[in-house]
Order: C-alpha cells, then structure tokens, then sequence
C-alpha cells in the first residue's frame, strides 16, 4: 500500500482530486436541489397511523390497509416553509403503495382550495428518489475502484459510453419517422462491440478477430430467433407486458434481444480469440487442428456458465409479475406464458449465440493467423 | 409449434453438438435452474413463507447446482460456493436496504395502469421481494468464484511456497481480468430486457428529473449496479477464502 502510494503519479493524484471533489459536489447538490424542481416537495415531518382495516379479496389473499396522516413542509416554490397536511394509505403488501417516514422528501401537489389557512392541504405525487440513485451509483463507482483499479475503471467508462451510445441511438428512432429498429439496434451493436473491445484490449488482430466473431454470432442469434418465430408463427410468445408500448412491439422486442445478448456474446469472443491467439503466440507452429480441438475445449467448459449467467438476468425480474398473477387466480401456465415468455426467448436465443459464437470464434480465429503466417 | 419449444430444442441441439457430454450436462443445468426457479415462485406464492428466506435457498442451491453438479465436489468448487454464499447474503443486505431507502418496492406506476384488472393487496411483502434482485447476478457470481479459485489453485500447486498475501494478490489479479467482460455481459443482457421501457420514457419526453425519481428507472438503476457491485465484491471475498482454504492445509 505504501510503496503504491509514493509510486503514484500526478496523474493519478488528479484523478483522485477530481474523484473526490465531483463526489462532494453531486452529494451537496442533491441535498439541496429542491429549488430546480418545478413541482412542490414536501419533507416528511410528522406521521400517524389513522386507520387500519384488514382486507380480503375474492382469490382469498389477506392484507391490512393502513391510512397515514402525514404533516410536512414545503421545501420549494411560492409556498417554501410552510406545513402541508397529507393523506396516505398503504397496505402491509405494498405493490403500489408506501409506508412513509419522517425525514423523507415527497413530490406533492399542493391543493389550493383546500386547507385550513394555516396548514396547506394536498396530494402525494411521488417519492424523492434522486439521491438514493446517487447514493448507490457511487457505491457503485467507489467499489468498482477500489476492488477493479484500472479495470474497475474501464468497467466504469464502457458502461457509461454504451449508455450513451444506446440513449442517442433511441432518440434517432423516437425522431424519425417509420425508423427501422432492427437497423438502428444492428448499428449501436457494432458501436458498443467495437468500443468495448478496443477499450478493454486494444488494437490488435486480437481484438478485431474477437470484433467478427461477436458481430457474426448475435447476427446467427438473431437469425436464429427469426426463424423460430417464423416456423411457429409466432406462436407461444406473449407480447402482454409491453402492451404500454405504442410501438410495433415485436420489433422492441427483436431488438431487445438482439442487446441482450451482446455481452455474452462478446465475453465468448473475446475468450475464444484471446485462448487461441495466446497458443498460436506459444507456438506459431501449431497446426490447426490444434486450435480447433483445444478451442472447442474452452467453448465447452464456458458455454454453460455463460447461458446460465444470461438465464438468471432475464428470468428474475419477472418474479414479482408472476407472484401477481398466481395469486389472482390466474393458472400456471397462463401466468407463466404472459410474464416469462419473452424472457425465456431471449435467453434461450441468448444462449444459441453463446454456442454459435464458439466455432465462429474458433474459425476467425484461425482465419486470422492464417492469414499473418501467410504475410510472413 | 411453440417458439420457446422450437428454440430450447435449438439450443439442445447446438450445445450437444459442439459439447458433447458436457454440453448435454450444461443444458440439463439450465434446466434444472428452471425448475429451480419455479419451485422458489411456488413457496413465495404462500404468504407465509418468507420470500427472503426463499431467495437465500434458492441461491444456495442454484450454486451447488452450477458449482457441484458441473465441476463436481472439490476443495476449489467448495471454496467457490464458500465465496458465492458469503458474497450474496452481503449483497442481498445491502440491496435490502437501499430498495427500502428508495421504495422501489412493487410496481412503477407505469406498470399497474396494466393491471387494473388485477387485485394488487395479495399479503405477500413486495418490500421483501426485492431480494429477487441478487438472483439475477448468482449465475455470474458464481462463474466468477469459480473463474477466480480454480487458477489460483494451480498457481500454488506450482509454487507451493508462496505466502497468504502473494496468493490473495494473484487472485485478485485474476479477478481484475474477468471484471471488464463480466459486467459488460450482464449490463447488455439488462440494456436489452429495459429497451421496452427506455423507449417508453423517451416517447413520453419524461424530463431528466421525472426520470431519475421514477420507481422503476430507481429500481433498474439497483438492479444493474447492485449487479456490478457482486461481481466486484466477489473477487476480494473469493481471493481471501481460496487462499486461506490453501495455507491453511500446510
């Protein structure tokens, strides 16, 4: 640690300095942004229960319904200073409701014509969330750091580069006219693939092996996915739960997809790419059958974790929907169909490209150095 | 025919194909999980049964699941699982308590408009249902304590003298390396399960702020950091037990 510190550079150190110094800036902002939020925010000052009653729906659940009385004040606009009484109900489940607290921040409509001159009276809009968002994306910053260092970093930048790429690419689509999201989404693919590649192992045919072989297995994932949904007729699918969409859903959803498995797709490529590239580096004499057969060793010992990995991100946000609508009565299999199915897609097409990417890897790989022993 | 069907026979197909025996083991994993998975949405589904409590055991058996059954029981998967367990119940404290400073318990209100028709008071804690978040990033903990462990096995089966701290310090170089892709595979995988809900949001013009403070960008925004945190945390947990497991031995 102490021979680390003395080593670091002035680089280094400004960094640390501009770390620090963005830190206490959006953590003093946050704290004190109430003034450039147009509508009125309202700190919890005082709660009581009022009233509790016990419910029963029709499919047998059991749940208690509070009614809070909540005194707060206002900490913005015309009205700054002054006391506010609200109402709130919540229910021990809490799907859409919320026990609140003294001490938070409260979005509120402040009803004019009410109230009693003293207190205003309103409504409540919604909770103050923004400082918990930065809260936990320095945790998350900090963290990454700390444990990453260097890679932390480039974890940090990929991510918020990719973000940025894809929220420019959604406003090209929201922009234009009868925007082809498919198009859109294969562009953004190669922009994300080639900067997370270049910027997490720089240019070399490494890399660009890594780069053809990612492009040429989400395209198969995404052909793939195509031709089982044409097969089927689309059969099976529920487009359900992105109904709120006033977008040709199938097309988010192919897109969506199409994202999604970028990632996992792009950590087969770069890991086929690196294995082979580092036996050809041992031994440049090492025929290609060698390659392949080592190769597809490593592809076997990844292609499982790597389609588990993306399995569990799909599926587990759908717990709380299907939870919803087993307890509304609704059977198994239809609760099932209309939460899970576009989830169970995409990783099972996730996981195609997993596999695909395999002996895609291994062929550009090869395709690659044969062409470097040929220049030789 | 059924898309889900025609794809899983696909993917069979595929990982039979290229894997052989192992790739067979690999699908019947994921099928496993599934099952899995069902089975934890089944006991969550009873009111009375804790939905944490639930989530912690379907985690630990999703980790002898990947861990046990694929690479069978050793002294580095034990170490791996060791890692993961510890890993997740920190993560599942500290993702308890931030869902529970932000309230992002249950549905956004962009959510329930399609719900009207649903009763939403059903007894079960949705507060207690944000513990589901730590299930999206056990696949990739795991893999990564395996990642991290197994090597630095072999790096002291071949030089056996090295102390605790060289040991911890080669495992947390491994770790390093794995960071870049792991989180990179797991923040496209959301990116792309979010695009519906991105696209909403811009359709809607929602300003910066009525972004930031809306329940489900909060509740994304966790899910993907809180994602990122695990994958990070795991590396120094996964160094120190792997290499105390292995100078403890002598």
């Amino acid at each position: 640690m102490k021979k680390r510190l003395t080593s670091a550079s002035p680089l280094t150190w400004s960094l640390y300095a501009i770390l620090l110094l963005s830190f206490l800036g959006s953590v003093y902002f946050i704290q004190h942004n109430h003034g450039f939020y147009g509508q009125a925010i309202a700190t919890v000052t005082e709660v009581s229960v009022e009233e509790t009653q016990e419910l029963s729906d029709l499919y047998g659940n059991e749940d208690m319904l509070y009614t809070q009385r909540i005194t707060g004040e206002i900490r913005n606009g015309e009205h700054e200073g002054r006391a506010i009484e609200l109402e709130n109900e919540y229910s021990l489940s809490g799907a859409n409701d919320h026990e609140y607290r003294t001490g938070q921040d409260l979005f509120v409509f402040i009803d004019e014509t009410a109230g009693d001159g003293a207190n205003l009276s309103g409504t409540i809009d919604n909770v103050k969330r923004d400082q918990y968002v930065l809260a936990i994306t320095w945790i998350f910053i900090l963290v990454l750091l700390a444990i990453g260092k260097k890679q932390g970093f480039y974890s940090i930048v990929s991510l918020a580069l990719n973000a940025v790429i894809l929220s420019y690419a959604l406003d090209i689509y929201i922009r234009t006219e009868n925007a082809n999201l498919l198009m859109i989404a294969s562009v953004s693919v190669l922009l994300f693939t080639v900067t997370s590649l270049l910027l997490v192992n720089g240019f070399n045919e490494k890399t660009y092996a890594a780069i053809v072989s990612t492009m040429l297995g989400v395209f198969a994932a995404l052909l793939l996915a195509s031709f089982a949904i044409w097969t089927s007729g689309g059969n099976g699918l529920n487009y359900e739960e992105m109904q709120f969409l006033s977008r040709p859903y199938e097309a988010v959803f192919m897109a969506g997809l199409f994202i999604g498995s970028l990632g996992a797709v792009m950590d087969v490529g770069i890991t086929m790419s690196a294995s082979i590239f580092t036996l050809y580096e041992k031994n440049p004499d090492i025929s290609i059958e060698a390659m392949k057969t080592s190769g597809i060793d490593i592809g076997k010992d990844i292609m499982g974790t790597m389609a588990n990995i993306l399995f569990f991100v799909y599926i587990s946000g759908s717990i709380p929907m299907l939870l919803l609508y087993l307890s509304n009565g609704a059977t198994w299999p239809f609760s099932f169909s209309i939460t899970l199915s576009l989830e169970i897609a995409r990783a099972l097409a996730g996981g195609l490209g997993i596999v695909l990417t395999i002996p895609i890897g291994i062929f550009t790989s090869i395709f690659f150095i044969k062409r470097k022993r040929a220049a030789q | 025919m059924n898309v889900l069907f025609i794809l899983a026979v696909m993917l069979c197909m595929a990982m039979v194909m290229i894997g052989g025996k192992k790739g067979a083991i690999s699908f019947l994993s994921l099928f496993i999980n599934f099952l899995v998975l069902l089975g934890t949405v089944y006991m969550m589904n009873d009111p009375a049964n804790d939905p944490i409590l639930w989530v912690i055991i379907a985690c630990v058996i999703i980790s002898c699941v990947n861990l046990f059954f694929i690479n069978g029981i050793n002294s580095t998967t034990i170490a791996a699982f060791l890692s993961t367990v510890i890993t997740m119940v920190a993560l599942l404290l500290f993702i308890l308590f931030m869902s529970d400073l932000t309230m992002i318990n249950g549905f956004g209100e962009e959510e329930v408009d399609e719900l009207s028709l649903l009763s939403l008071y059903i007894g079960i804690s949705f507060a207690e249902l944000a513990a589901v978040v730590i299930i999206s990033t056990i696949g990739a903990i795991t893999d990564i304590s395996i990642s991290i462990t197994s090597p630095m096995r072999e790096v002291y089966l071949h030089n056996p003298g090295m102390s605790r701290r060289e040991l911890v310090q080669a495992g947390f170089a491994i770790g390093r390396d794995l960071l870049g892709t792991s989180t990179n595979t797991l923040f496209f995988a959301f990116f792309g399960s979010y695009l519906g809900l991105l696209i909403w949001f811009k359709d809607l013009s929602y300003s910066l702020g009525d972004i930031v403070n809306s329940k489900i960008f909060a509740a994304e925004m966790l899910t993907i950091l809180c994602a990122g945190i695990g994958i990070a945390l795991v590396i120094p947990v996964a160094s120190w037990i792997t290499a105390f497991l292995l100078t403890r031995k002598k």
